[in-house]
């Protein structure tokens, strides 16, 4: 059965062959970032690495570190190219094995823009990969409208993704990797609200938004998202329909690290919006992502096969 | 069938009548916008307008719903713990007073729920063994954190070690819309409470788990209000993170999911979906009723939500009504 990855990262060679020259690269200087012995991995390893685990497509995206919302974007902006030109040259290469999934500068939105569009038109990425905020920005600012827009008419997949550790557990405790295993899913929760509450999926009702980890908590904390737009006018400001109307309007990847959560997400969200994401090469990963998803006795077979490929096929036209 | 709330708030007749113009612990009283207000400084307590019914009106409500017995706790407002601990220690003793006297007028319909100075833990000890021991106080309510330290802080172990042996209830519930969600809740949709009082419970009980506090005190009794927020539903994340990060294994011993049948929650999740999610991921035995009465996020009629669900088994419903209290509490 055929797997497509849509979470899957990169460290790019550029970097790395950067900090290995004891070279400054577009600002990062050389011991400002370590890279794990399999982030280093050329696209040749990493094909060995996905025969292994039975993943034929990885939807490939720079890693959430070279974000750099809070630098220069005259800075960034060459960073996220050279970055997205080197994840191209991985899909000419290996066309049946990489698709690309861009970074792109959110600082600026304008420049977010065209390089979006220098990558999905011109280079066939599939979308790009945005962090849960922008500065502390959230993505009902109308500074983000253009941008929307911009990625409904291209068809882009918005990919969210947190950017390692800065997630909003670190400000409560900073300690046991919660800001991960609990922040990462607040994160995404208060993503899908900034995109719900803030009118941005009834101004696009064709933008394409996938959150990463399954969502976080979103599928889960939705009765409650509903409670507050009942009783709470300000809730109503821009939506005339309750926020778990809107759950089927996101995708969602099966990173749940568990069964029943996955079910749960499958069951509110439905089938055809849960595609396969394993976090590679991340300890936070599925280990052995399509064996996990076969593996599941509470999904049938056709639940598997569209988590795994058919979803993404469709979405994506791969 | 009998039914008991755990998640019940109220506020003391001394704060809620305070005529204009007196002070209360450095509280006096204003009317904004039409709501009534204490205000100390910069702080901005809502007085919610069912605090000034009196007992038997609370009754005539309860009766209403189908409560039999609120086991009251005193709204948030009551935590302030950035005032000096012996401000933060009249409020309490006063409200533990003002909760024991209802108990006692009422002992059919109330049991009580202290609240404590946790800015100063020998006064927060102190004053719960007076709740427990004098007044007949079955626990205390607290805050997901104390002026930003979480309850593993090591500076709690004396609190968690006299709750142990007292054996008192410790109910979680957030203070207002301080939560985790705040900063970027920036346009007020109340995300910081939907999304934001789910996400602090969560972190507590990860900090309670992965602090070691469950180990160290292993009949100590927690209870997460809100369902204990995204507890659950993320509990394999939390197993996944304790596996492969050394900085998760240090102070708690086993792994996080196993940790979700030693506390308890209440059944406040406004989706039976996720109700019957909890109730198979921590044990039925584990669930309490809890409307959060009196306030607009609370569940209107808690009794016919509970035994309208047709995903609940009757012995079930019999659980998280009533039996699961009167087994934990004595009530």
């Amino acid at each position: 059965m055929r797997s497509i990855d849509i979470h899957a990262h990169l460290t790019p060679q550029c970097f790395i062959r950067a900090m290995r020259d004891g070279r400054e690269w577009h600002g990062v200087k050389p011991g400002e970032m370590g890279i794990g012995p399999r982030n280093s991995w050329t696209p040749e390893q990493r094909i060995d690495d996905m025969n292994s685990l039975g993943v034929d497509v990885h939807v490939v995206s720079t890693f959430s570190f070279y974000y750099y919302y809070e630098r220069d974007p005259q800075i960034i902006l060459p960073m996220h190219r050279e970055c997205n030109d080197e994840v191209y040259q991985m899909t000419v290469d290996y066309p049946d094995r990489f698709k690309g999934m861009a970074i792109i500068p959110m600082q600026n939105v304008n420049l977010a823009i065209e390089e979006l569009d220098r990558c999905v038109n011109r280079m066939g990425f599939v979308g790009a990969m945005i962090d849960d905020h922008v500065n502390g920005k959230t993505y009902d600012d109308p500074e983000f409208m253009p941008l929307w827009k911009a990625a409904e008419e291209m068809g882009a997949v918005m990919l969210v993704h947190q950017q390692g550790g800065r997630t909003l557990v670190r400000d409560r405790n900073p300690n046991y990797h919660l800001h991960n295993t609990i922040g990462n899913l607040v994160d995404r929760a208060v993503t899908f609200a900034s995109f719900v509450f803030g009118g941005v999926m009834d101004a696009c009702p064709n933008l394409r938004v996938c959150l990463c980890h399954g969502g976080g908590y979103t599928c889960f904390g939705a009765g409650r998202m509903d409670r507050g737009w009942q009783v709470r006018p300000e809730a109503r400001v821009n939506i005339s329909n309750p926020p778990s109307s809107y759950l089927n309007k996101f995708y969602y990847d099966c990173l749940t690290h568990s069964e029943p959560a996955l079910r749960m997400l499958i069951d509110t969200v439905g089938i055809d919006k849960v595609i396969f994401g394993t976090d590679w090469p991340a300890d936070m990963a599925i280990d052995w992502p399509v064996s996990w998803v076969l593996g599941l006795e509470s999904l049938t077979l056709e639940e598997k096969e569209a988590i795994l490929y058919k979803n993404l096929e469709n979405l994506l036209g791969i | 069938m009998r039914s008991i709330d755990i998640h019940a708030h109220i506020a003391p007749l001394a704060a809620s009548h305070l005529p204009e113009g007196q002070t209360w612990h450095g509280f006096t009283r204003r009317e904004m916008n039409g709501r009534q207000f204490l205000v100390q400084g910069e702080k901005r307590q809502w007085l919610h307008p069912a605090y000034s019914l009196t007992a038997d009106e609370r009754i005539a409500y309860m009766d209403s719903v189908n409560v039999d017995v609120h086991v009251l706790t005193t709204w948030v407002g009551m935590y302030n713990y950035d005032l000096p601990g012996d401000v933060g220690a009249g409020i309490a003793r006063e409200c533990n007073d003002y909760v024991a006297e209802l108990t006692r007028s009422h002992p059919d319909r109330f049991a009580g729920m202290a609240t404590l100075p946790m800015q100063d833990v020998n006064a927060a000890v102190a004053e719960l063994e007076r709740a427990v021991n004098e007044l007949g106080l079955k626990g205390a309510q607290i805050a997901d954190h104390v002026n930003n330290k979480t309850l593993d802080h090591e500076d709690f172990i004396p609190f968690w070690s006299a709750a142990e042996q007292l054996g008192a209830l410790i109910f979680f519930h957030q203070e207002g819309d301080d939560t985790i969600v705040k900063p970027r809740d920036t346009k007020g949709w109340a995300i910081d409470n939907s999304i934001g009082n789910l996400s602090d419970r969560v972190v507590t009980f990860g900090t309670l788990v992965f602090g070691g506090v469950l180990d160290r005190f292993p009949d100590l009794k927690v209870c997460l209000a809100h369902g204990g927020g995204f507890t659950c539903f993320g509990a394999g994340r939390l197993d996944r993170g304790w596996q492969v990060r050394s900085e998760a294994r240090e102070l708690g011993a086993n792994i996080p999911s196993t940790y979700l049948n030693k506390v308890y929650y209440d059944c406040l999740t406004h989706s039976e979906a996720v109700l019957r999610y909890m109730i198979d991921s921590v044990g039925i035995d584990r669930i309490f009723l809890g409307s959060d009465y009196p306030y607009d996020m609370g569940i209107d009629e808690p009794t016919g939500w509970v035994n309208s669900l047709e995903s609940l088994t009757q012995d079930e419903k019999e659980a998280i009504l009533w039996k699961n209290l009167e087994r934990v509490l004595g009530v």
